[in-house]
Parts: C-alpha cells; structure tokens; sequence
C-alpha cells in the first residue's frame, strides 16, 4: 500500500508529465470558450424556438456564426500551438529558468516545422489537435536543450551594470535560441529533403493515430476508469495523476467530433466515442465514482436517524457535489480505505463506462461533440455535451438511477458495520 | 499568521478556507488563510507561517516540504477525516499547532 502511493505519487509528481498536465491546465480556459463557440453557432432548436433561424433572420445567413467561427479558430484550431507555449512555459518554470523565454522559443521551433500552404500561409490542419504531439516534443525537447546552454556560463552575455533587468535577461536567451532554432532549422532541411514529409504527418501517423485509436476502444476506457478510482481510493487524485497521459490522447478526439459537427455532422455520425466530456458527462456525474449517487443513496438508506453521521457527510457534501467537487464525500464517509466502498466506489465508474460506451457506440445516444467545463451539473452536461440532445439527459438518468441501486446495498452495509463500532465503543 | 492550504486545482480546499477563516475571525485571530493549486505554492512562499497539504495531493508532500522547510514554514498533511467533514475548527487548530 506505501509502495503504491510512493508509485503513484512519483508519477503525480514527474517533472515532464506535470509540465504536460499543467500545460493543458493553462489553456483549458481557451479550449471551454471555443467549444462553447461551436455550441453557440449550432445551438439546438428547442421545441419551436429555433435560435439558430432566428440569429439567420436577424442578421443575415451566417454573418453571425462569424463570431463563433473566428473564436474556434484562434483557441480550438491552434491547440498544438497554444500548448506548445504553455508546456514549454510550465517546465521551464519547474527548473527555475527564464519561462516566457523558453515558451517563445517553443513557439518558434513550432512555426518552423509546420507546412507552409503553396500562398504561404500557415497550414491550419498542423496548427491544432493532429500536431499536438509535435506540440509536447518540441516544448520538451527544446526546452531541455535551453536549460542546458543557459546554464552554460560561457554561452551568457553578460549586460554592464545599468542595463535594465528585462534587456539582460532577452540578451541571456540570445545564443541558446540562436543555436536551438538552427538545430530546428538543421532538422527540418533534413527532414524536407531525405524523408519528404512533414515531422508532423511523420509523428501523427506513426504515434498519435494509433494511440488514439487505442484510446477509443472500450478496454482503454475500462482501465482508464478503473485506474482513476484505485487511486482514489487510496486517497490520491486520480484525475490528476493520470492527466498528463490522458489529456493528449482524449482532447483531439472532442476536438475532432466538435469540428465535424460544427461542419454540419449530426452528432450521431461523428466518428469518436470516448473523449474526455465522455467521462465528465456520462460517468463522473458529482465527481469521480459517480458519488452524486452515493449521496442519494444516503438519503434513500437513512431517512429516519436526522443526525447520523453518514446524512451529515451527505448533507454537507451535496452543494460541491451537483457541481462534480466531491473531496468532502471521499474523505468525509469516509470512501477512501474502506473496504466497505471500496467494490462500488470502483464497480459503478466501470459498469457506466461500458453502458455508456454500448449507448454511444451503437447509435441510440448522439456522441459527446462539446467540451465542457468539468463543474457543469449533470443533467445540464448531458444535454450540452450531445449537442442539444435529451438522450444524453436520458443516459445520465439511467446511469444515476443504476448507480444508486448499486450504492444502496453497500450504504446499508455501512451503516450496519457502523453502529456495529459504536457498540463495540460503549461496551 | 499566514496559512496556505495546496491542493490540485484550489477548489474543493476553498471551501474549508472560508470555514476556517470564520473561525479565525470568532477567537479573533489574526490570520490569512488561501487556498492555492499546488503550481501557485512557489510564489506564494514570502512570509508564510504554514503549509497545509489536501489529502488528494499527499503524494507531493516530499516535494513540499523541501521547498518550505528551508525557509522554516511548516508543512503537513491535512487531517483526512477533519478535511472530509470540512471542520475549520480542527483545521486550524492543527495549524496553530505546527506553527507553535
């Protein structure tokens, strides 16, 4: 048990993997506005209100997609740059170098790589999610090589007293600059004349498709569920730890539904059944372990004793929970170390995993094509994230409902094992 | 007294500082309570008494502990079952009790 969380905690804790997570932390904010921009230009009709007609009327066919449009286009299209920066940015930070710096050197390395169109412009296909792993290469890898030749003395220019900190400090990443990006220039001449292809179409090909491809089966999905919950259940942040394998594989695969449907796919055609919002939405409804079940199974089990310890946990836990926050319930019940939770605190998550991969998979739920911001109460998430669908709402019911049977009979057990302790005390 | 509470993203621990701050405020204590994601802990070392670390995050308290001790602040693990029933109270107390 020590070993594990030693394990786990020196995952959760690897230099690279949480510049990685925190790299997508940063630009989140940036991904939620843009995929709220699709949803907005394509907003469902509910019953006779059709927002989108209407918005036509107004304004003229399309004209105020534009908007919309142009907000995808600077956040969502340009994800591989944005993370390029912010990762960079993140594990400089982590060695106490110069961060900005390190970021717009990752930039640049980017640009230099990404396939310039016949009218010489940026090829947009490169800029987002499908070069995202090039993204995570080149901030690493350049930002290893600036840590290096910064911290080679003979390499710094050194500023005579007097010169502003902020000029100094851009005259410190001059030769490593100069020299990383004529290693990146060196590469690519390289690469354009031996290999003719992009490094991008080379690493897509030969390492991001097939790992997301994997990453949409459902046994990847089972074990990503499990893992997230054994780490819980030791009182570790699943989620977390986890993040910085799992975020790089599952947000290209919304981001390519959301392009679809934005494209005029129904949500039903686009190609992608698990991605991110598919766990958020469908099966950690109230935070990890589906616990907003657990909460109701509480209420459900204990309605008579008012002060026992399991409806006070519920009680104080169950504004946080509506908005996936569940810390107090985990800790509190206490679900971590309890042998008592511990099968449905992991069995639940698995079981709405398949049930809601069948659903998605086989056509009768419309596929997750929004991302949207993990604290969004079910219900709400279920209609958004299906692009305005009351299937969606109609799965998260289901799964709530079935989670809640499943809780109810460990509840009991709870509670009999409890006052069994408080026995055991008073005698 | 100054006390920062870390955890992943700064949300769930920001319920206990509000707990914690009203109880400050009731034995008239003077105290700044934050909570912070665990990437914001670095810049928020200067005249820090205490580091209080979310159960969920348990895994960095190496990691925190070597960047606070040197600088003589103390750093502990938040009581789990204290954390889990959100008792500002208790809490404090332990924090009180660290930076004695």
């Amino acid at each position: 048990m020590q070993k594990f969380i030693e394990i786990a905690g020196r995952i959760g804790s690897q230099r690279h993997l949480v510049a990685i997570r925190d790299g997508f932390v940063a630009i989140m904010p940036l991904i939620i506005v843009g995929s709220l921009a699709v949803l907005f230009n394509n907003f469902p009709p509910l019953g006779s209100f059709n927002f989108v007609d209407i918005m036509n009327n107004l304004f003229g066919d399309g004209n105020w997609q534009q908007v919309g449009g142009s907000i995808w286009n600077g956040t969502f299209a340009v994800l591989g740059l944005l993370i390029a920066f912010s990762i960079a940015y993140n594990l400089a930070k982590s060695y106490e170098i110069d961060g900005l710096s390190a970021g717009l050197i990752s930039v640049a390395g980017y640009i230099m790589l990404v396939p310039v169109t016949a009218d010489w412009g940026l090829n947009f296909a490169w800029l987002g999610s499908q070069g995202l792993f090039v993204g995570i290469f080149v901030a690493i890898v350049l930002t290893e090589l600036f840590r290096v030749l910064v911290n080679t003395k003979r390499l710094t220019i050194r500023m005579p007293e007097g010169v502003p900190e902020g000029v100094a400090k851009s005259f410190a990443a001059l030769f490593p600059a100069v020299i990383i990006l004529m290693i990146v220039g060196l590469f690519q001449a390289l690469m354009t004349v031996f290999v003719e292809m992009s490094v991008f179409e080379l690493i897509f090909n030969a390492i991001q498709k097939p790992l997301q491809g994997l990453g949409n089966t459902l046994p990847a999905a089972i074990i990503i569920a499990f893992l997230n919950h054994l780490l819980w259940f030791f009182g570790l942040h699943g989620t977390n730890i986890l993040g910085g394998v799992i975020e790089p594989i599952y947000l290209p695969l919304i981001e390519k539904n959301a392009d679809l449907w934005a494209g005029g796919l129904s949500a039903f055609e686009v190609p992608y059944v698990v991605t991110k919002p598919f766990f958020d939405v469908f099966v950690y409804m109230g935070g990890s372990g589906t616990t907003i079940a657990l909460l109701i199974a509480v209420f459900i089990v204990v309605r008579m004793e008012r002060n026992h310890p399991y409806r006070e946990v519920a009680k104080l836990s169950s504004p946080a929970g509506l908005f996936n926050i569940n810390e107090p319930v985990i800790f509190g019940l206490p679900i971590v170390l309890n042998p008592v939770f511990l099968v449905p605190f992991i069995l639940v998550p698995v079981v709405l995993t398949v049930i809601s991969y069948v659903a998605l998979s086989t056509g009768i739920v419309p596929k997750t094509v929004a991302i949207l911001p993990w604290t969004t109460p079910p219900i709400l998430s279920g209609y958004l994230v299906t692009g305005g669908s009351w299937r969606g709402i109609a799965l998260q019911l289901f799964n709530l409902s079935l989670a809640v049977l499943m809780y109810i009979p460990f509840v009991m057990a709870g509670v009999r094992a409890l006052s069994q302790q408080i026995r055991d005390k008073a005698s | 007294m100054k006390i920062i509470l870390v955890c992943s993203a700064g949300m769930s621990t920001s319920l206990l500082v509000n707990k914690m701050r009203a109880e400050a405020e009731k034995r008239n204590l003077e105290a700044t309570i934050e909570a912070v994601p665990e990437s914001q802990l670095k810049n928020n070392l200067d005249g820090l008494d205490v580091v209080l670390i979310g159960p969920q995050v348990r895994y960095l308290e190496k990691k925190i502990r070597e960047l606070a001790e040197p600088k003589g602040i103390k750093a502990d693990v938040i009581d789990t079952k204290a954390y889990g029933l959100m008792q500002g109270d208790k809490v404090l107390d332990q924090a009180i009790e660290l930076s004695q």
